[in-house]
């Protein structure tokens, strides 16, 4: 990665007075902070909070209004839409709520979408990452035939597929029961002791102790 | 991958995509119809309007009959297939036993592409050396009071010709007050042998070949008259040309018709995978790859839709011009050329709008939690 910088070797993510605002609505107020590389950290705040405008910010779906952003180095702040997308493919792995699978592809191929849009598709790997959360017997599934938590364990697949350095999971059990729930959960730490760094947003303080550290928003700006 | 996604997104069948189907299939179907129709229509309709009759007259300019001969130089100058038929007719007046009655000599053979829209009770005679029979005008039977199977008989000088009416014309014209009997029979009576009082052709008018002919056979032959029959003649081009332009009409608005449908089809389908395509894009894909694989879609199922229209389209063609015709529609190899590009040009118009949806579409507002 020639464009790293050597300034913060170890911080992946480095936000400094980072702002989004709709209209007059600052959904992220002057926000600070820095994440560092193999860190678990959960975002959590009540909802409204900016967690989902913070995370569209690290994720580089959106721009932010003001401030800085460094993600593994590089700014990203003046990225246009084009670098967004680039950057998206190459160092981002994306994991949602509503698990957000292409209904017609079968899992195997849900997670071979992700490998074809950053680079060449490699079944052998993409059958990897779905035994890795436990799928190996529904690969040929469609979405319609996996359970919720089947469905989120394929996108966590899908997310790790292409070994981002970033994972980023926005209320990632939001939609599951406490059995996936767990499973979803065992599987992130397992990433996390792997070395891996880690962004996951919740609203629920049982799942925020699963992580090394906790951001806090309140009504877009960060508290202690 | 990009095949996979094609065949997966294509296995999908939902009511709109059968829709732009259905849509691009009829459109190609009745374009290629009337693509083969209207080329084929030239002479298609040459022929059916012919059957309205004679439409070219020759006469003398001068006197009152000219040679019979003149008629085989007239149809000799002709164009290969311009004359589709023709006959001398001869004039006068002859003595039956009953009263003087207008005789007519005629070629008994061409006389059905001549005059088609006569009525004939009884029979037609179809051959031209036919001296026992004759066919007489409505009038004329009438005040001879002479029917179907009934025999007149001329008389001249002592001599006797009997004479079975084997047909009773109703031509709702002069002919209803004529006696018709075979030409030589007529120029023997008549005591003028070798000579018509003027002649009849049916031809075939395609593109006012008719007109170009009647000017030169004036300019090479000064001693004739050649009128094109006006009424007939300039008419049939009039409706061919009409017929056309109707048919290019109707074709144009069929295509728009249809690129509208497959618009709007396009458009709801475009929305409705809103969540696909932003999906992607969190992936990373650039819009150019899903405009592309889209686009792909869309022409696969414009090119199927296509091959069935063109077959639908062939036999639309068929049973048009067995319908109107009477003809078969020759399947003319350069029609699928053209059907195919215009209903893929049908497709991509209808597509272009739709698709540049697809660069609008947010993935942090679409996919939002919540
Ligand atoms: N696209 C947007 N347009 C206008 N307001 C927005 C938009 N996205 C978020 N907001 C506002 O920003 C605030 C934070 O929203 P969000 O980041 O979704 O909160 P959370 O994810 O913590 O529930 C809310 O008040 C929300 O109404
Ligand atoms: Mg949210």
């Amino acid at each position: 990665m020639p464009e790293e910088t050597r300034e913060n070797p170890v911080a992946a993510i480095e936000a400094r007075h980072l702002s989004r605002r709709f209209g007059s609505v600052a959904a992220l107020d002057d926000a600070s902070f820095a994440i560092a590389r193999g860190e678990f950290v959960a975002l959590m705040g009540a909802s409204g909070s900016g967690k989902t405008t913070l995370m569209n910010l690290l994720t580089c779906l959106d721009t932010p209004s003001s401030g800085e952003l460094r993600l593994n180095g590089v700014d990203a702040a003046g990225f246009d839409e084009e670098a967004r997308r680039e950057f998206r493919a190459r160092h981002i792995g994306l994991v949602f709520q509503q698990f957000h699978l292409i209904p017609y592809l079968s899992a195997l191929e849900n997670v071979m979408l992700a490998q074809h849009y950053h680079s060449v598709t490699d079944e052998a790997s993409a059958r990897r990452a779905l035994e890795d959360v436990g799928l190996a017997h529904r690969l040929d599934h469609l979405p319609s035939e996996l359970s919720g938590g089947e469905q989120q364990r394929v996108c966590i697949a899908r997310a790790l597929v292409n070994e981002p350095p970033l994972l980023f999971a926005d209320e990632p059990t939001g939609n599951l029961d406490a059995e996936n729930e767990a499973r979803v959960l065992d599987i992130l730490r397992r990433l996390h002791g792997e070395g891996r760094t880690i962004v996951m947003v919740t609203h629920n303080p049982a799942l925020g102790a699963y992580a090394q550290r906790i951001i806090r928003l309140q009504h877009g700006r960060i508290v202690p | 991958m990009t095949g996979i996604l094609l065949l997966r997104a294509l296995s999908v069948r939902n009511q709109r995509v059968w829709v732009v189907f259905l849509a691009l299939m009829v459109g190609a179907a009745i374009v290629n119809a009337l693509i083969s129709v209207y080329f084929d229509i030239d002479i298609k309709m040459s022929r059916e309007l012919r059957t309205f009759g004679a439409n070219v007259y020759l006469g003398p300019a001068h006197g009152h009959s000219l040679p019979e001969a003149d008629f085989d130089r007239l149809a000799a100058a002709a164009p290969p297939g311009l004359v589709a038929a023709g006959s001398p007719y001869l004039y006068g007046t002859a003595r039956s036993e009953l009263e003087n009655v207008a005789l007519a000599g005629v070629r008994f053979s061409a006389l059905r592409a001549l005059v088609p829209y006569w009525q004939v009770e009884g029979a037609w005679i179809g051959v031209d050396f036919d001296d026992r029979n004759a066919m007489i005008g409505r009038t004329l039977a009438a005040r001879l009071n002479l029917a179907v199977g009934d025999s007149l008989s001329l008389i001249r000088d002592g001599r006797k010709k009997t004479l079975r009416i084997k047909g009773i014309i109703d031509a709702g014209d002069a002919s209803d007050s004529l006696l018709f009997v075979g030409l030589e029979l007529a120029q023997d009576w008549l005591d003028k042998p070798g000579t018509m009082s003027h002649a009849l052709f049916s031809m075939m008018n395609r593109a006012g070949e008719v007109e170009r002919f009647a000017d030169e056979l004036r300019a090479a032959h000064p001693d004739w008259a050649v009128r094109p029959i006006r009424k007939v003649s300039a008419n049939e081009g009039d409706v061919l040309v009409k017929i056309q332009g109707l048919m290019g009409l109707v074709s144009i608005v069929i295509l728009l018709l249809s690129t509208l449908c497959v618009n709007t089809s396009l458009t709801a389908i475009v929305s409705e995978r809103q969540r696909e395509f932003a999906l992607q894009k969190a992936l990373g894909a650039a819009n150019g790859t899903i405009i592309r694989q889209v686009l792909l879609e869309t022409l696969a199922i414009s090119l199927a839709a296509t091959v069935v229209g063109c077959l639908a389209g062939f036999v639309l063609a068929q049973v048009l011009g067995q319908t109107v015709f009477s003809a078969s529609i020759g399947l003319r190899a350069w029609v699928l050329p053209i059907t195919f590009a215009l209903s893929l040009s049908v497709a991509l118009a209808a597509a272009a709008l739709p698709l540049r949806r697809i660069m609008y579409i947010q993935p942090a507002s679409v996919l939002k939690g919540e």
